[in-house]
């Protein structure tokens, strides 16, 4: 897992995020969110990455 | 002789009653066999049926005097390629083809859309098909016929194990008919007796069964209107309040249709005649149909720690009990009876020691294990339990109608598959299950590794795969004469043919490659480039022997 910055113009990729979740509900967002997941995931195609994702994001949940 | 359903559905079908025969212990006989069976259900009578093939005495008790549990109801339904095979070694092959369903199409379905689908046909190299839907009672009932036609296997209706003690030499058994209670004495006992085992339970071996159980309901139908044999199934079905729905054909034109119910039914209620027939006409629409069979259906996961207990071995749904869906649970007891027959004859025979009988836990609970880990995730698919675990599947599902590459994240069952035994302490790198593949024998004739497996009794068939090296043939011929359990083949030069090269990709064979077959056509050794030393160390480490080890 990469850690170091790599999303290309990332102001201009937060403001699509946020955009996208635009007038949704929350139920709506939290489809929205899982969709870009698998999405995004299929993109990476890498098992370990993937996992080692899973668990870096898991950690800050667990943290707060 | 029939017997009508005492459920009071019109089942249609007419199963066979066995007639209780007073056993000779009743008579003042002292009994002791060499291997006792308690529980003629599917493990059971595979087990049973394959003693009795390799000529093995047993016995076999069951509590019951006819095939199936709770009259007709359908059971296990899907008998997937490896039981197949199994069911072609034993005898039983040719009838279960006529009478069941032959399919390798399988479809998914949420709401109205297929967002996934499978053709298992087109992969496979085995003379079997990918699966055979019929009846359970059916497969039972040809097990049952082929054990009377072979002989070796004493078949006891309506003896009811109740007790189980054992010594270090010996287990005895405490039998309840109705003509009284005996006992008996075993070399080994096999415990079949299916998911709330008394026997299990005696020895106070906890089986770690899960808290949560999953409510089913069964429902066996036959229908005016013809539907393709596929296996449907919906994660979410509007006619089923977006629970789960599986559609099957299965034999005598019956098909089984299993509805997810909620959490919290009233089983009771959701089996009850108007409520089925509610229920398949939300399906359906407006069909004529006949109901054959209702009923409810729970289970909870168990998994034993061990898989043998003293000279006590515990087989199928005593031994292991996992989700329904992939066909893992009546095919892998099948696939225990199929690894601990052969054993259990070499050892009875003498021909290997007892410690290979130890190999039994070794493969089949990692397999058990793996079935569960499988199992377990479809079932955390298709009953989420939180909102989140609902948010995450009705996007893969919702993405899975879009883009194919999330169609294999929905899962409705991972087919059962013969489960590889990669880590036995029995195996040299290899360990999966051979194919059924098509064959020539030296004579020409057309002929399957099942056909050629049967005509060597129980023994490892020994192939040298296309030698190249001629003067060595000889050496691993002499194989067969010192005293183990072996015969030996060229294929090439004469000897066994792979016409398709079906052989040589089953193996994973190269030129002068020995691969070591077991008598469950299981690889139980892989070796490139061999010698017929290295050959005779892999058999003897396939059959649990030491170098220095005297039979």
């Amino acid at each position: 897992m990469r850690t170091d910055p790599n999303i290309p113009d990332p102001d201009a990729f937060y403001a699509a995020l946020v955009d996208a979740h635009d007038g949704l509900s929350e139920a709506q967002s939290a489809e929205l969110n899982a969709r870009l997941v698998f999405l995004l995931a299929n993109q990476i195609g890498e098992h370990q990455i993937l996992i080692d994702c899973v668990d870096a994001a898991r950690k800050l949940a667990t943290r707060s | 002789m029939g017997r009508t359903d005492q459920s009071g559905w019109t089942a249609g079908y007419d199963l066979p009653v066995y007639p209780f025969v007073p056993p000779p212990e009743l008579a003042g006989v002292r009994g002791r066999y060499p291997i006792v069976i308690a529980g003629g259900g599917l493990a059971g009578l595979t087990l049973g049926c394959d003693l009795a093939l390799r000529g093995v005495d047993c016995v076999l008790l069951d509590e019951d005097d006819t095939v199936g549990v709770r009259g007709a109801a359908s059971r296990g339904i899907v008998y997937a390629q490896k039981t197949l095979e199994v069911f072609a070694r034993l005898g039983t092959y040719e009838r279960v083809l006529e009478k069941g369903i032959t399919w390798s199409e399988g479809k998914t379905l949420a709401g109205h859309d297929i967002v996934y689908s499978f053709n298992l046909q087109l992969a496979t190299p085995s003379v079997q098909p990918p699966f055979i839907n019929l009846q359970q009672f059916y497969v039972e009932w040809f097990l049952v016929d082929r054990i009377r036609a072979l002989g070796h296997c004493d078949l006891r209706w309506r003896n009811k194990v109740v007790a189980v003690t054992q010594s270090a030499r010996s287990v005895t058994a405490t039998v309840e008919t109705p003509a009284g209670t005996y006992s008996l004495e075993a070399d080994w006992l096999v415990d079949a007796t299916g998911v709330n085992s008394p026997i299990r339970g005696g020895f106070g071996l906890d089986p770690h069964t899960s808290s949560i159980a999953d409510r089913w309901c069964i429902t066996d139908v036959r229908f005016k209107e013809r539907f393709p044999t596929e296996r449907w199934t919906w994660v979410e079905a509007p006619f089923n309040e977006n629970r789960a729905v599986w559609q099957h054909l299965m034999g005598d034109e019956v098909w089984r249709l299993d509805y997810q119910m909620a959490p919290d039914c009233d089983p009771e209620h959701v089996s009850r005649r108007e409520v089925a027939e509610a229920r398949l006409r939300a399906h359906l629409g407006d069909t004529e149909f006949e109901l054959v069979w209702v009923g409810p259906y729970a289970y909870r996961d168990h998994l034993l720690d061990e898989f043998s207990h003293g000279r006590v071995f515990f087989l199928g749904d005593a031994a292991h009990v996992v989700s329904p869906f992939g066909a893992r649970g009546g095919n892998s007891g099948v696939h225990d009876a199929d690894n601990l027959g052969w054993k259990l004859a070499l050892v009875a025979r003498r021909h290997a020691p007892e410690r290979l009988l130890d190999t039994y836990h070794a493969e089949r609970h990692a397999a058990a294990k793996e079935n569960l880990r499988v199992t377990s995730r479809t079932n955390r698919f298709l009953a989420p339990q939180s909102a989140a675990e609902r948010t995450l599947r009705s996007a893969a599902l919702a993405l899975a109608r879009e883009y194919p590459f999330a169609r294999p994240l929905v899962n409705t069952g991972r087919m059962s598959i013969a489960n590889p035994y990669p880590d036995s302490p029995a195996v040299t790198a290899a360990g999966w299950s051979v194919p059924n593949v098509p064959i020539t024998l030296p004579d020409g004739s057309r002929a399957d590794l099942v056909t050629l497996a049967r005509s060597v009794g129980t023994a490892f068939l020994g192939i040298l795969y296309a030698p190249t090296r001629g003067h060595e043939i000889a050496e691993f011929a002499r194989l067969e004469a010192i005293g183990l359990p072996f015969r030996f083949f060229v294929c090439g030069r004469g000897g066994v043919g792979d016409p398709e090269g079906k052989l040589k990709a089953a193996l994973k064979a190269e030129p002068d490659s020995f691969a070591l077959i077991r008598p469950d056509l299981y690889l139980g050794a892989l070796v490139p480039n061999a010698t017929a030393a290295q050959a005779e160390g892999a058999l003897r480490k396939a059959l649990c022997l030491d170098e220095a080890l005297e039979l």
